[in-house]
Parts: structure tokens; sequence; C-alpha cells
């Protein structure tokens, strides 16, 4: 029979005993084994569903808009290059909120929808709009929504597969689940929409579909040119670098190894709580370890015994954690995707590798951590345990301090050097603590103020980009493509005085790493503008200020830009940066862009304007850059982390506040004995709390202190690497004072509730202490 | 010969500092005898009792248990050799204070393959009814016993005591020591027990008298005198 070792009916009453650290740790671990349980469980989950949904919503292999409708003749010559070709037609209706809805006709055959809530539109005046719009918009089912003379009943909140993230525009920097929105209603509804607001979309798929993206990268680029042939584009966006369908792939999981590194340095900083704390109870008891190896029991029983409880805790955490986060946590994770994207739904799936991460590797670690501690720990005699001689130096000598510092002052060195590893866990953990706490507070920060700075920072007020014909630029139909020119001509011309007329040509930045690359729209713009200051002699190159942040690039270096859609590579010397952070880009003379990229010498491709240019025809208007479209990121960034960043403030508080607690518990604790003579001696409890909380306060606000400009330049990379591999563009890097301000007030606020708990325990320590076990 | 202790030399410190705490001890001592030893502080006899408990380390010599040199021991086998041979009883009572007298006891018991019955014990060492208390709730008296039977319930060849009455008043001393009589009696092991209390080397088979490093005395009891009777 396997005899059970008596000191296991320790553990049971050293939890009780000690309760206060253990379920401080247990709920950190469980608050935090959880949430990335439930966020591994949710994304995977929705990473297969959305891999699956090309299958299951038969997903279109890319669309191009038509500047007329297909004729018969046209349907069967594209059908003819190995594709099919489905109607996307769509409108776009302007609500009295102000919200443009895309309305599409339901579709049977491509890009399916899924219906969330409610139904799908059975009659007339009946319309199912997407859902992530209509939560942003407050639109429930039932509702009715007006606008520009019409209006529909909300039958249903559904999810468009080829818009499960809403970029109104393939460009656009971000999408905009909040002013934008797409919706179906009934094909004979849909049929009363007049011939002149309706965009000829199509979507296609290929007969046979291309083995990886570079095939379909080829195919795509020689279909767009035999396409060209047969039609009129006005767009062409194939599958692959269509934003609205690849965008939210690429963000599913995106922020995996950053929740991962998160769990691990928490789970780090807690095993070397537990480790800490421990040793302080094999100090405390080294004279029963003493007599216990005195007695026969080995190294290796002893450290066994004094890692259970942290492997223990450790474990039902987990357990706990991973129950939590298959339940509720796995639905709050999977909220906040559906809280930026209009995803289709999903089915939890078992995920081994989640509980792999969430269980047994947190309890590898603490295992790991504590084991090598203990076993230093206890690998010291049996003899020397029992003289309580517990440091390896033999005897380590007092810092000599100056006689003229203050008695208190000196004693509180004393104890901050006493205590020197339990305050560099401390240091590590307000370092860490307050590093998620400021990234929480920074980023409406950043948002806050770029909304601010942009308006007094724009161009102007508008920026019309034009579109031209694509038989305009046909070299093989010479006549037909001047013909062309002139109509584009007369279309955008206008009367508008403070129109400015610009050439503009998109080339992309080179990818590298995580960073995807990016459209770099280059300006060309005339002499003497009123709205781009910056002088713009010949050969200049001048860089917008975000491009030169992005890239960190200035004056005198050089950068390489390449066709969005082909191999030809162009260099560029920086000749100067301008102050202007509404976009990545780059002006230089008219004459000059239009001249390298062979556009004609008095080409234009769009207007600067401060008012509104309303005389130029729609058709050939491509996009309009103006102060909503400028803030879509901000807009949609407050968006979709406002929730997320409230919970990692609160999260940051939780591990302030654990730390402090029990790193303050520790000391007074180890100090118990000292603390009681000094209560004999006849000291007060306020100069008790003089010498021993004031020490923990002056280290606290230290590292709070160091914690801010270190935060502030760890953040700073931080930041950057997301802004890089999630978004285009991009967004200055600030940090407002009033971030540092709160920071420190909570940071106080939270210690100064600790400080009153630990000054109850100090009260609670009585004269008899010191009486205890002194040989 | 049950125990042999030869040429057992030790020192601390280095150069003037050096002090020569064991210089060269020879001793004999058969099973079940009871073996008290004598001396004022630093004559040796603490830093003795812990190289013969395996938990100090001689700087010349050896000792021979059952002809078994601990010369060759390495740490693992010296725990062994502690776990089957000794039993500790120190002048702290060093009891683990969140477990109860009979789970003190119990961790003693753990250690051996034949431990005595811990409620036999525990009447012998009359402590049945503080079983259920834990170490706060006794007195220095309890305590000691509890230690005492957490060293004897392993049934140890040998019983090393340091000191055990050090910590005590005259009354539970007595107490204490009529103990250990009874467990030499009722047990037969092997008890060396180091003290400076002079009137317990009458209740003793041998007093080894130590001073400056070195056996001064090392004398039979022909009259045993019963703890009971001890007065000092």
């Amino acid at each position: 029979m396997v005899k059970k070792n008596p000191l296991n009916k320790r553990f049971f009453r050293e939890l009780k005993g000690d309760v206060g650290k253990y379920a401080v740790i247990f709920v950190l671990l469980v608050l935090l084994i959880s949430e990335v349980s439930g966020y591994l469980v949710a994304s995977t989950s929705m990473q297969r569903a959305y891999d699956e949904s090309f299958e299951a919503y038969r997903i279109e292999d890319g669309n191009f808009t038509a500047e007329k409708k297909l004729n018969s003749g046209q349907r069967k010559r594209i059908t003819e290059l190995g594709v099919s070709v489905h109607d996307l037609f769509f409108t776009e209706w302007q609500t009295d909120s102000g919200l443009v809805l895309r309305i599409f006709a339901d579709r049977e055959e491509v890009n399916l929808v899924c219906v969330m809530e409610g139904r799908l539109p059975e009659r007339l005046g009946e319309i199912a709009i997407d859902r992530m719009c209509a939560k942003n918009n407050h639109i429930e089912i039932g509702d009715v929504i007006s606008g520009d003379g019409r209006s529909y009943t909300v039958t249903g909140l559904v999810a468009l597969s080829d818009y499960s993230a809403l970029f109104s525009d393939n460009n656009d920097t971000m999408f905009d689940a909040v002013l934008f929105g797409v919706a179906v209603v009934t094909p004979e509804d849909f049929a009363h929409f007049s011939a002149d607001s309706l965009h000829y979309r199509y979507a296609w798929k290929y007969d046979e579909a291309p083995a990886d993206e570079k095939e379909e990268n080829t195919r795509s680029e020689a279909f767009i040119k035999e396409l060209a042939r047969i039609t009129d584009l006005t767009g062409y966006i194939p599958r692959y670098l269509n934003q609205a369908i690849r965008f939210s792939g690429t963000d599913l999981g995106a922020d995996r190894a950053m929740i991962e590194v998160f769990l691990y340095i928490v789970i780090l900083i807690l095993a070397f709580v537990f480790a800490i704390t421990t040793s302080n109870t094999i100090a405390r008891e080294s004279a029963v370890i003493g007599t216990l190896r005195a007695s026969g029991y080995t190294r290796g029983e002893l450290v066994r015994h004094y890692l259970f409880l942290p492997l223990f805790v450790t474990l039902i955490a987990a357990c706990i954690g991973n129950v939590l986060g298959y339940t509720i946590l796995k639905d709050w994770n999977a909220g906040l995707y559906y809280n930026s994207y209009s995803l289709t739904t999903y089915t939890t799936r078992w995920n081994a590798t989640a509980f792999l991460e969430t269980t047994v590797l947190p309890i590898v670690m603490m295992l790991v951590i504590n084991l090598v501690i203990l076993t230093r720990k206890l690998a010291l005699s049996p003899l020397q345990f029992l003289r309580r001689e517990l440091k390896r130096k033999s005897k380590t000598r007092a810092l000599p301090l100056n006689k003229r510092i203050p008695f208190f002052s000196r004693f509180r060195i004393r104890v901050i050097l006493q205590n020197a590893g339990n305050y560099a866990v401390l240091l590590f953990g307000i370092l860490f603590a307050n590093f998620i706490l400021m990234f929480g507070l920074m980023m409406p920060s950043i948002l806050e103020r770029y909304e601010q700075r942009l308006p007094e920072n724009m161009l102007c007020n508008y920026q019309y980009i034009l579109q031209l014909p694509a038989g305009a630029v046909d070299e093989e139909e010479k006549l037909e493509a001047l013909f062309q020119m002139m109509l584009y001509e007369r279309a955008v011309s206008t009367e508008n005085t403070d129109a400015e007329k610009f050439s503009a040509f998109v080339l992309k930045s080179l990818p590298e790493g995580d960073y995807r690359g990016e459209d770099i729209m280059l300006y060309g713009i005339g002499e003497n503008s009123r709205y781009v200051r910056d002088p713009l002699p010949e050969g200049a190159v001048v860089i917008s200020s975000t491009f030169a942040e992005k890239f960190r690039i200035g004056e005198g270096d050089t950068f390489t830009l390449t066709e969005p859609y082909g191999d030809q590579r162009y260099d560029f010397t920086v000749t100067g940066v301008s102050d202007y952070e509404g976009a990545i880009c780059v002006f230089m003379p008219k004459e000059e862009l239009n001249a390298r990229f062979d556009l004609g010498k008095n080409t234009f491709t769009g207007y600067l304007s401060d008012t509104p240019i309303e005389d130029i025809d729609e058709a050939y208007l491509g996009q309009v850059i103006d102060i909503d479209a400028l803030t879509k990121v901000s807009r949609q960034l407050d968006r979709s982390l406002g929730e997320a960043l409230s919970v990692m403030n609160a999260f940051s508080l939780v591990i302030f506040v654990t730390l402090i607690y029990l790193m303050s518990k520790t000391i007074i604790e180890k100090n118990a004995q000292s603390i009681s003579m000094t209560k004999i001696l006849g000291y007060t409890g306020g100069e008790i709390g003089r010498l021993y909380i004031v020490s923990t306060s002056v280290m606290v606000v230290l590292f709070v202190l160091i914690s801010l400009p270190v935060g502030y330049h760890v953040i700073k990379t931080l930041f950057r690497v997301i802004v890089l591999s999630k978004m285009n563009g991009w967004i200055p890097y600030y940090i407002g004072f009033d971030v540092y301000v709160r920071m420190v007030w909570m940071d106080c606020l939270v210690y100064g509730l600790v400080a009153i708990l630990e000054m109850f325990r100090i009260r609670r320590i009585p004269m008899s202490e010191a009486l205890k076990n002194v040989e | 010969m049950f125990l042999e202790i030869n040429g057992i030399q030790k020192s601390y410190g280095t150069g003037d500092a050096r002090v020569d705490v064991l210089k060269g001890i020879e001793l004999k001592v058969e099973e079940g005898e009871f073996v008290v030893l004598l001396g004022p502080s630093g004559s040796g006899k603490s830093t003795l009792l812990n190289i013969i408990g395996g938990i100090d380390t001689s700087d010349a010599g050896d000792i021979n248990i059952r002809g078994e040199s601990m010369g060759h021991m390495n740490e693992k086998r010296l725990t062994s050799y502690r776990r089957q041979h000794l039993g500790y009883i120190f002048q702290m009572y060093n009891l683990i204070p969140n477990l109860t007298v009979r789970e003190n006891i119990e961790v003693g018991a753990y250690l051996s393959k034949q431990p005595l019955d811990v409620d036999e014990l525990l009447g012998t060492l009359g402590l049945s009814e503080h079983q259920a208390k834990l170490p706060n709730q006794l007195s220095g008296g309890q305590q000691q016993r509890t230690s005492i039977g957490r060293a004897i319930v392993k049934n140890p060849d040998i019983l090393l005591c340091d000191e055990p009455t050090g910590a005590l008043d005259y009354q539970t001393s007595k107490e204490i020591l009529k103990l250990i009589e009874t467990v030499n009696r009722k047990y037969h092991n092997t008890i060396i027990m180091v003290t400076h209390n002079d009137a317990i080397r009458l209740m003793a088979d041998r007093v080894i008298r130590l001073r400056d490093g070195i056996i001064r005395k090392d004398e039979h009891n022909t009259q045993k005198v019963a703890a009971e009777d001890l007065e000092w």
C-alpha cells in the first residue's frame, strides 16, 4: 500500500491560512486563462468558419463594374474566358440619418447572404440590412428606415459573405461600419430602382479554381486585359485584393501572438510571485525543514511539497479558466470580432492548441520556474536550515549608511534592501501592468488627437479623384480613345473657382515581414498651389509627415515604390517632408509626375477644393476624400477597440493590485517578528506604518514613475508593429499628458487601498510574535 | 559494534580565526545504550551529534554504523541513512504549525517501513487527549513530547537528542526525561543525548565528558538513577 505523505494534510490548511494570497492569484489566473482560452477558441473557430465560408457561401473569385449593363453577347464572350458571370448590381441609398446603404437584390448564385436574426425580405418595402451597421446605427428588426422619398421595414439582420468588412471602396484605408452598410431587398423591389442609379457590378467565378494566389494573380491580370476589350470597366477587384472579403480573414487570430505573449508574461510574473512567497514560507519554516531533513525527508520530497500548491492552484485555475473560456468568454471574444466585422455564423470547435497553450504551458512554466527556485532554495544542508543560515554567502556585510541620514530613512533603506527580490518582481509587474494600462488609455487619446488635428491639417476640404474611362487609354483604338478623352474632359470641367487641378498616380509600397504593402498616392501639384504650400521646385519629392513617420525616412533618403499590379519599380529621393497627416502620400510637380508616368502633359486626374464641386459628371467621380473619409480609420478603431480597451484597463489594474497586494503582504509577513518587536519597544502603529509601508510606497511611486518613460517607448514600438501589420495608412503616435496623469492617479488610488489593508495587517500582528522561535 | 566513531576531527574558520571543535574523537557505542554527552558550551558536543546524525561532515575520521562507513555516503545515501536509522529531537520542537499533534507524529511514521503504532505511542507520550490540537494550543512540554513522538515513531536505531530539555522548566524537563527513559526501555533505541545539565548523566548508561574538542572522560554508570529521582 502506498503511504500518503502526512505533509499533504497541510495543503488545505495552507490554502485556508493564506487564502488572500491564493485567492488573488487564483482569480487572476482564472481571468487570464479564461480570456485567452476564449480568445483562442473564438478566433480559431471563426477562422475556420471564415475559411469554409468561401465554399459554403459561394464567394466570388472577383468582381468588376461595367460602365453599362452587359448585353448577352458580352456575357457570352466573358464566359468563354473560363468564368461564370453573376449580376451583383447595386444602388446606394442614403437614409435620413446619413447612413449610406449599398442595396443589392437578394443573391442566389454567389456571395450568399447569411441571416443572423429575423428573415430575408419577402415583399416590397422590406429590407434586410447588415447586422454590424444596424447595430452601429441602432437599427432593429421592425424599424422603418427612410430617406430620399423611400422607406423600408427592416425584416432581418444579415451578413453578406462578400462584405465581412464594410469597405465602401477597396482603396479605403479602413472599413466603415458606422456610416456605410450593405443591405438586400427582393429582386422585385430592386427592379424599381432607376437604371441610372445602378452600378453594374458583376461577380465572376473561375470554372477551374486557381491553384494558388500566384496563379490567381496571373489569371486575374490576363482576365482584366480581355475584359477591358469586351466592356468599359469602372472597377475591377479580384478576390485576393478585395479588402471587403479578405480584411477580416487576416485579422481573425492576428493578435494571437500578442495575446499569448501577454499570457506567458503574466504567468511568468505569477510564477515568480509564488516562488518568492514560497521562499518566504521556507525561510519561516526553516527549522522545521531542517528537522524534517535531519529526520530523513529527502530534498525531493520537500521540493514536491512546496511545489504542490502553486501547481494545484494553476491547474484548477486553468481548468476553470478553460471551462469559462469555452462558454462565456468565447462568446465575449467572438462578440469583439462581431463588433467589428460582419462575419457569418460560426460553430465552436474543440481546439487542442488552445488547451495546450492555456493549460499545459502555464503549468509547465509554473513548474519549471518554481522547481528551479525551490530546488536552489532547498539545496541547503539540514544544519543550515536548523541554524536558519539561509543565505548562500556566508555573511553579507551590511551596506554602510551615513549616520546623517535620519534613522527612519535608514530603516526604510534597510527594509528595501532586505526585500530586493520582492521589489524586483514588483518592478517587473508594475512595468508590465502599466504598459497595458498605457496602451488602453493611449488608443482613445491617439484617435481623439488624430480627429482633432485632421481638420486643421487637411490639404483642403474635398479631394475629388476622377476616374478615367477604360477606353480613354486604349492604345489600339486611338480614335475611340481620343473621343472618350474629350468626353471625359468636358464632363469633369468645373466652374468652381476653388477647384485646383492635380494629377495623381497610385503606386504601392514594398511588402516586408508582416507589412503587406499599401497604395501610395503620388500627387502632381501645379505651380503656386493654394492647397499644397510646400515649395515644389523641379525634381521635388515631398513626402507627407505620416509617410516619413511610418517608413522612418526623411530628407535625402531614397525609397522605392512598385506598380500595384506589375513589377516596375520606381526610386525616389526625398527632398522635403510636408506636415500633412491625412495620408501616406508624395507631392511632386505635376508636369514631372505626368511625364514620369506617361499621363500626358496636360492630364489631370482630380481636383483639390475647399468647397464642394457639384457640376462634374458623377460617372467620372472615382472617390471623394473629405473629413469623413479621412476619419474612417479613427472612427472604426474607436468603435472596434472600445470594449477591448476597457477590459485591458481593468485587467492591468487587476494585475497591478494583485502584485502590490501580494508583495506588500509578503514584506509585512517577512518582518512580522521585527514589527512585533517594535511594538514591544513602544513604537506606535503609525510609526511602524511609516517604517514598513512608506518603504513600499516609495518603491511603488518610483516604479510607477519609471514605467512612464519606459512605457512610452515600449508602446511606441508595439504601436508601430500593430499599425504596420494591421492597417494601411498611419496614425501618428501620441500620448497626451492626461494619460500619464490618469495612470499615476489610478495606480496611486489602487496602491492607497492596498496600503490601508496593509496598515490593518500591521495592527493585527501580536506582540507575542516576537517571542516565537527565538533561539 | 553498533556505532564506531574513529578519529573525528572538525574545525571552523581559517587562519587565525580557525577553531578546532573536535580533535580526534574515538568512541564506540553499543546497541540500546543510553549515552549522555556532557560538556560546557563550545566543547563540541552538538557538532559531534550533528556529525553522527549525518547533517554535518567531519574534516577527518569516519563513523561506522552497523559496519557501514558514513564517510563513503553521498548526499542521497546520507538522507537514506537518516531516514532508516535516526530520530532527532531538538531543543526547539520545530513542529509543523498547521499539522495536529497526531499528524506531526505521522510525519515521522511516514518515513518508516515499520513504524510504531501511532495510537499506542500517543498513549505512551500522554498525548492522546491532545492529538487533535495544533502546536500553538500546546504547552512547551507537550510540544516537546510531540517532537519526541515524531522522532521515535519510526522506531529509529539511534535517537539523537540535542538539549531536549533546554527550553523547559524543571518539572516539564523531568517529564521529558522520564519519557526518553521509557522509550529507551520500551523500544531499545540507542540514545545519544547532548546536554549541559550535569544531573542528567545519572540516568544514562554511559557518560562522555567533552571539553575543547576532546573526550576528557568516558564512564559507565553502574548505578543508574531513574529520571523521576533526578534533581538539579
